[in-house]
């Protein structure tokens, strides 16, 4: 190339490049960019997803037929369904039966009973990781669902099934409805239409899908058809994996709404009087889980004892997290019904040590397996574990750490092979039976499983705690539960983190449950 | 020619099934099960099984194996177990993204490695050669990430000169998809605005990922010219009166072009391929993020659509280059 020709390039492309500068200042105010790492989010289509990235997205397009009230997870409230009635149905199980409200679809189309039939049984058809819910948890299958008449939906469910849970999991991504007409004609290859879904919206919530750039953006627009639209007309949540390159953003103006901050970040984000600071609520709970089974180390409920005394729960709160976290003990997080907030064991290293004696098992050196990446509350595990490690030998335990990728540690987990692990659990469904089967029933093949804690008395708790629908006798049986499995069971846990989530001060209404439900259109932005 | 091009083009095919069937056994031994990563935490073990099932995982390597030459010898490349997505969607998806980063680094690279090579040599060991060299050495022995998060900071935190992370203002709407690179779409649909901030947001990734390239290209370009320089023909030239600059940009550079060609071929292969930091920090939709995230969801038929199209692109290029030689160079012939 000629150097004139070099220089005339130059000049386009700075010409080019000015006249971009002061650009795009139109529609910002009725235009909410969130920024996160929403690489975990795989699909759009409610009878699939099971991501938290999805949830934020799926729950502002497809209604369900009943939801929870902002934060407050403690009753569902009208969706979809203005009023439902539970009654008994003869030869056992019970029924709930729902009566819709008048809503539209972004399609025009109204909303049906026989959309929810739809909805829901093809979720079951597909059988993808959140089906579960529908088959497992709520013992429903194809027929379970009824439509009654244009508005009204009966769904039955077994004698073993309790109702007020289910109606907790129908506030899920999985409960959401979307119209049959238009999701039915893109049926391809026997998907049911999920890889339309996935392009393309078809529900009745305030917004619908404009586009998802895969790895870039996902833009959704306001649906005209809803009754009752929000100041916001469009949603941009931008994929940035980077912490700091959502920080940078975020005091730039490019972003409204960050989702992912480090504590250090998120502390000096507290005194900064253009952001907004959040600490919202999760159900995550991070855990060491200690293999219990025959001539596994931590077999002895003394050396399990040993453990949660030796490690400093305060310390790692105030140090590590910067007070991104709560300290908790028992199975059952804060937020749900039959949390139980007692600290049964304070930091005691002497007591360690004499525990540890008693057992025999002095001088234990015992493989302690991390995942790698960022722990609860955004610490690197790594740090996570190495306080841990010395927290236990100080007591006299030695913890070789071993870092995997997490597929990797689920595989040796899951296979009952892991000694000490860093691990983190979330209820898959806002109810306390969401945590207290897999984690103390031994026969549910999950988590008390893969620490090989077989106790039967636990396992019974769980399964009465699960079918009782008396609320007050609920609470008592998972009183009894959380200090049986806390001061027997085979976790020590650590803290129940916050999410961090930091916003520019115009940014009014933001809400984030535990579930990770967002109204986006409660969310408003000052000029 | 044709002939040699036609025998290059069939050990190509020999080298992308090599990568691939090396990929594909590298991924059988990893000792980890990709159900447990599709599925998460949560998973019932019949949930897992069924996945498995689904998915053929349950079948012996050698199955396994002999399953995907069959299907991607009709040029299905197979599903993607993260996304769901046939994996040639996902590559069409991305590979865009990177190749428009990847082409802009090296322009980059070329547009200042070249005149600074040039320069230097021109002016051996002069203060401006010196400099060159030290920015060269310099250049080459930075970590990418640490230039990029350090670049960040400087010109779009601190003096807010240039955008942040991303492909384009969130503000503005993408042009319709034409090619996925967005610069050439936009300039497809005419729209200005998006160009400009197209290429605003490309300026810094590119840089920072051009880096390491441009330092190699003006030194490759320095000793290069600094060979041709003192050889009879440009003292010839000099002597019959030509102006310096004919003298160096004409005879000599158009000589010490060849060696450079060399080297470009090989980067273009590793800046296509090595992008995954600089795609991280700057939020980049490429392939290199693409392939992260795969590998770490033991996503394996992605992971083997990624490495047979790096191993392509890589095949491809050289064989570029190895014809531009002709095209450089009369002299050479292939038999």
């Amino acid at each position: 190339m000629r150097l004139k020709q070099i220089a005339t390039l130059a000049v386009a492309l700075v010409v080019a490049l000015s006249l971009a500068i002061g650009s795009a200042q139109s529609a910002r105010q009725t235009t909410l960019v969130i920024g996160g790492d929403w690489t975990d989010l795989l699909t759009i289509d409610p009878g699939v997803s099971y991501e938290f990235s999805g949830t934020v997205i799926i729950d502002n397009i497809y209604e369900r037929l009943v939801k929870f009230d902002g934060a407050d997870l403690s009753k569902v409230v009208p969706g979809l369904a203005e009023s439902w009635e539970i009654a008994e149905r003869d030869g056992g199980g019970t029924s709930i039966t729902f009566h819709l409200k008048d809503a539209k679809f972004s399609t025009g189309r109204t909303v049906k009973s026989s959309d929810v039939v739809f909805s829901f049984e093809r979720a079951i058809q597909i059988g993808g990781p959140s089906s579960f819910l529908f088959t497992d948890v709520a013992g429903m299958e194809i027929g379970s669902t009824v439509a009654l008449d244009d508005k009204t939906v009966r769904l039955d469910l077994p004698a073993s099934i309790n109702p007020s849970i289910v109606l907790n999991l129908l506030t899920f991504n999985i409960g959401g409805v979307m119209d049959q007409a238009e999701v039915e004609p893109n049926f391809q290859d026997g998907d049911y239409g999920q890889a339309w879904l996935n392009d393309h919206s078809a529900g009745s919530g305030p917004y619908m899908l404009e586009r998802w750039d895969r790895s870039a953006q996902v833009v959704l627009v306001a649906n005209p058809e809803y009754a009752t639209p929000g100041s916001i007309t469009r949603v941009i949540l931008r994929y940035m994996q980077e912490a700091n390159a959502q920080r940078t953003a975020l005091e730039s103006g490019e972003i409204d709404i960050a989702y992912d901050y480090t504590p250090e970040a998120f502390q000096a984000a507290e005194s900064n009087a253009n952001l907004k600071t959040y600490k919202t609520d999760t159900f995550q709970m991070t855990y060491l889980g200690l293999n219990s089974g025959p001539g596994a180390p931590f077999e002895d409920n003394r050396v399990r004892d040993a453990v949660r005394y030796a490690v400093d729960q305060q310390a790692i709160i105030d140090s590590l997290l910067l007070g991104l976290g709560r300290r908790m003990q028992t199975i059952i997080p804060a937020g749900l019904m039959g949390a139980d907030s007692t600290i049964y064991y304070e930091r005691d290293v002497e007591k360690a040590k004499s525990l540890l004696a008693e057992a025999g098992a002095t001088g234990l050196t015992v493989e302690f397996l991390i995942p790698t990446g960022a722990c609860g509350g955004g610490i690197p595990c790594a740090d996570l574990a190495a306080k841990v490690q010395a927290d236990l030998a100080e007591a006299g335990i030695t913890a070789n750490i071993k870092q995997t990728v997490a597929s990797e540690l689920y595989t040796i987990y899951r296979a009952q092979q892991a000694q000490i692990v860093l691990a983190a659990w979330s209820p898959d469904y806002p109810d306390p039976d969401g945590n207290a089967t897999p984690l103390s029933n031994y026969d549910a093949s999950s988590i008390a499983w893969r620490n090989v804690w077989n106790n039967p008395e636990a396992g019974r708790l769980a399964t009465e705690g699960a079918t009782t629908i008396d609320p007050a006798v609920r609470a008592e049986i998972y009183g009894q539960l959380t200090r049986l499995v806390a001061t027997e069971g085979p976790y020590d846990m650590l803290y129940q983190p916050y999410k961090p989530i930091v916003t520019s001060a115009k940014v009014e209404g933001f809400v984030r449950s535990a579930g990770g439900d967002v109204e986006l259109d409660r969310i408003s932005k000052l000029p | 020619m044709l002939a040699f091009i036609l025998r290059r083009v069939g050990s190509l095919v020999f080298v992308v099934w090599g990568v691939g069937f090396a990929a594909f056994f590298i991924s059988q031994v990893v000792p980890a099960d990709p159900a447990a990563a599709a599925l998460g935490n949560n998973a019932r073990p019949a949930q897992v099984a069924a996945y498995r099932e689904k998915r053929g995982l349950d079948k012996p390597p050698w199955q396994q194996y002999l399953l995907y030459m069959r299907s991607l010898a009709t040029g299905d490349l197979g599903r993607s177990l993260r996304t769901g997505r046939p994996i040639l969607n996902d590559l069409r998806d991305f590979f865009p993204a990177t190749f428009e980063l990847t082409i802009a680094a090296m322009l980059f690279a070329l547009a200042l490695g070249i005149p600074a090579g040039i320069l230097a040599a021109v002016k051996q060991d002069e203060p401006l050669d010196l400099g060159v060299r030290t920015l060269a050495l310099v250049g080459g022995a930075t970590p990418v990430y640490w230039l990029a998060i350090l670049m960040l900071q400087l010109f779009h935190a601190k003096l807010g000169w240039l955008p942040g992370p991303g492909r384009l203002d969130a503000y503005l709407l993408a042009p319709p998809r034409v090619t996925g690179i967005l610069t050439l779409d936009a300039l497809l649909a005419g729209d200005w605005e998006v160009l400009g901030d197209a290429l605003r947001h490309l300026l810094l990734p590119a840089l920072v990922l051009g880096a390491f390239s441009t330092a190699l290209v003006a030194r490759m370009v320095r000793s290069a010219m600094l060979e041709v320089l003192s050889q009879d023909f440009v003292r010839t030239a000099k002597a019959k009166g030509l102006p310096d600059t004919k003298v160096v940009l004409k005879h000599a550079l158009r000589n010490a072009a060849l060696p450079v060609l060399t080297v470009l071929g090989s980067l273009l292969g590793a800046l296509l391929t090595g992008a995954v930091l600089t795609e991280t920090i700057f939020s980049w939709p490429g392939l290199g993020s693409y392939a992260t995230a795969s590998a770490t969801a033991l996503d394996f038929p992605a992971v083997m659509g990624v490495t047979l199209i790096a191993g392509l692109a890589y095949s491809v290029i050289n064989l570029l280059v190895d014809v531009l030689y002709v095209v450089f160079d009369p002299r050479i012939a292939y038999a």
